[in-house]
């Protein structure tokens, strides 16, 4: 094997293995780093497909603040050391059938698509330059669309802060 | 057998190593160099002397130091969270060491020119929070982990200015590297035509390293010592030695995106950009023994209300000048 192909392994090991410690760890911190280890995988992909813009706004945003978001709701959010409870309740068997569900659509949309044809090809090399100019000229509907999102998503936040406080 | 060792030193793998122990050799000597001269300093600013004892005008003293932490039992408090507690120390040298790869020391000196160079250090530069907030909770100590959501909190405050001031000038300079961003400031530095995002980024590059006025993370009077009040002996040295060096980088990119860089008269630009980054490193010291330590919701105000919309208004008067 190639050490590139090694590095792809690793890099994928790595994302594996955070995902199960997110998903498997009874710990909401150690869920979390678990996470935040899955997140360095995905970036290391990015990287592995030529894509360094993209891996370093992965690590920026999701390592950078998502992750740090989510520290601070499991630090604000009471007795984090405590395993939950009840491990059997229908509510949970119904989340993961769905998960099961969309997983399997998801897999027989990769299997089925087209990405199979560009399997082989080398991955293009695009610039930073390159990929602004895409956003605010082919891609700007989307992207306006993505900012339309986040601002109402502000404004149901400023709505939440200003509510709670008139309760008081 | 020296034939043999340029080859493999003129390999990849070679100027990796090379680069690596470079880079390891600074770190050691610029936090040495750092704890004299913050002492030093303090000293002679309280009308004191400051160490003097060991070796001519006490230079000698950090090496001393270094040993007692060296020769000092290694500790490990018995209810702590063993994985968190023992990786936060190590994990905190990521960020730093990635930091160097793309800094400019000088034309020629760099270890690679990343063309999202600027963005590797800010993306990295956000697991130092990841590895303080491992501290606080790995210690099992409330002062630790009151230390953490304080580092957690006041980050997410200061890294949104730090961006949004660095911005301006990957505008004026039409790119994310480091090395062309120098380039760019033959003629001007960008500190002329950027001061207010110069200003803006050096407060907010002051509190991303946690120090006074905004020390609130390990405020001695309140907390002990913030997230590494467990943590002893060399373990210790290691979160020293990242504070020092992140203080290096703060000023070191403040140099690079505002003062020009190692771009400067007839000194060779090592000297130059050496000369600018620890101008502003004596700025930072300078700073810690005037101000007093700031209230924790002075600190978020004055990031949310003051830093963030002058540092937007900042990019939006330089993006609509740069397009007339």
């Amino acid at each position: 094997m190639t050490p590139g192909e090694w590095i792809f392994i690793a890099v994928m090991a790595t994302t594996l293995a955070g995902s199960l410690a997110a998903v498997l760890s009874g710990s909401l911190i150690y869920a979390l780093f678990g996470l935040v280890t899955a997140m360095f995988g995905i970036a290391g992909i990015y990287i592995y497909l030529n894509a360094p813009f993209l891996a370093m706004m992965q690590i920026l945003i999701y390592v950078g603040a998502i992750s740090i978001l989510i520290a601070f709701a499991v630090m604000l959010a009471g007795p984090m050391y405590l395993r939950p409870k009840e491990w059997t309740s229908p509510k949970k068997f119904v989340a993961a059938l769905a998960v099961v569900l969309l997983s399997l659509l998801v897999l027989v949309g990769i299997i089925m698509g087209s990405f199979r044809a560009a399997s082989g090809a080398k991955p293009l090399i695009v610039t930073t330059q390159e990929l602004g100019r895409v956003f605010l000229d082919k891609l700007t509907l989307p992207f306006e669309l993505i900012s339309l999102l986040i601002v109402v998503s502000i404004i149901g936040a400023i709505m939440l802060a200003l509510f709670s406080k008139e309760r008081k | 057998m020296v034939n043999d060792l340029l080859k493999l030193a003129g390999s990849d793998a070679g100027k990796m190593v090379i680069g690596l122990v470079g880079v390891l050799l600074f770190v050691v000597v610029n936090a040495l160099l750092l704890t004299w001269a913050e002492r030093k300093i303090a000293g002679h600013m309280q009308r004191r002397i400051g160490p003097k004892e060991v070796g001519p005008f006490g230079l000698i003293q950090p090496i001393a130091d270094a040993l007692k932490l060296l020769g000092k039992e290694i500790l490990t408090p018995a209810k702590v969270d063993k994985p968190l507690y023992y990786l936060a120390p190590t994990l905190i040298f990521v960020p730093v060491l990635v930091s160097f790869i793309v800094i400019p020391f000088d034309a020629s000196l760099q270890v690679a020119d990343i063309n999202v160079g600027i963005l590797v250090i800010l993306a990295f530069s956000s697991i130092t929070i990841l590895s303080i907030l491992m501290a606080g909770w790995g210690s099992e100590n409330k002062y630790s982990l009151i230390g953490a959501i304080r580092s957690v909190a006041q980050n997410i405050a200061y890294e949104i200015p730090m961006l949004l001031a660095l911005l301006p000038v990957v505008m004026l300079a039409n790119s994310l590297s480091l090395r062309e961003i120098v380039e760019k400031q033959q003629g001007l530095w960008f500190v002329v035509i950027q001061p207010l995002a110069f200003i803006i980024y050096f407060i907010a590059g002051v509190a991303e390293t946690n120090r006074t006025p905004f020390d609130l993370p390990e405020a001695e009077s309140e907390l002990v010592a913030g997230y590494h009040t467990e943590y002893s002996g060399m373990r210790f040295a290691l979160f020293f030695l990242a504070e020092y060096t992140n203080i290096f980088i703060v000023s070191a990119i403040a140099a690079t995106f505002f003062l020009g860089g190692y771009q400067g008269p007839v000194l060779p630009g090592i000297v130059w950009f050496l000369l600018k980054s620890y101008l502003l490193v004596f700025v930072i010291i300078w700073l810690r023994w005037t101000y007093p330590r700031v209230r924790f919701d002075q600190l978020l105000n004055f990031a949310w209300k003051g830093l963030i919309p002058l540092a937007f208004l900042n990019l939006l008067i330089t993006g609509g000048l740069l397009k007339i």
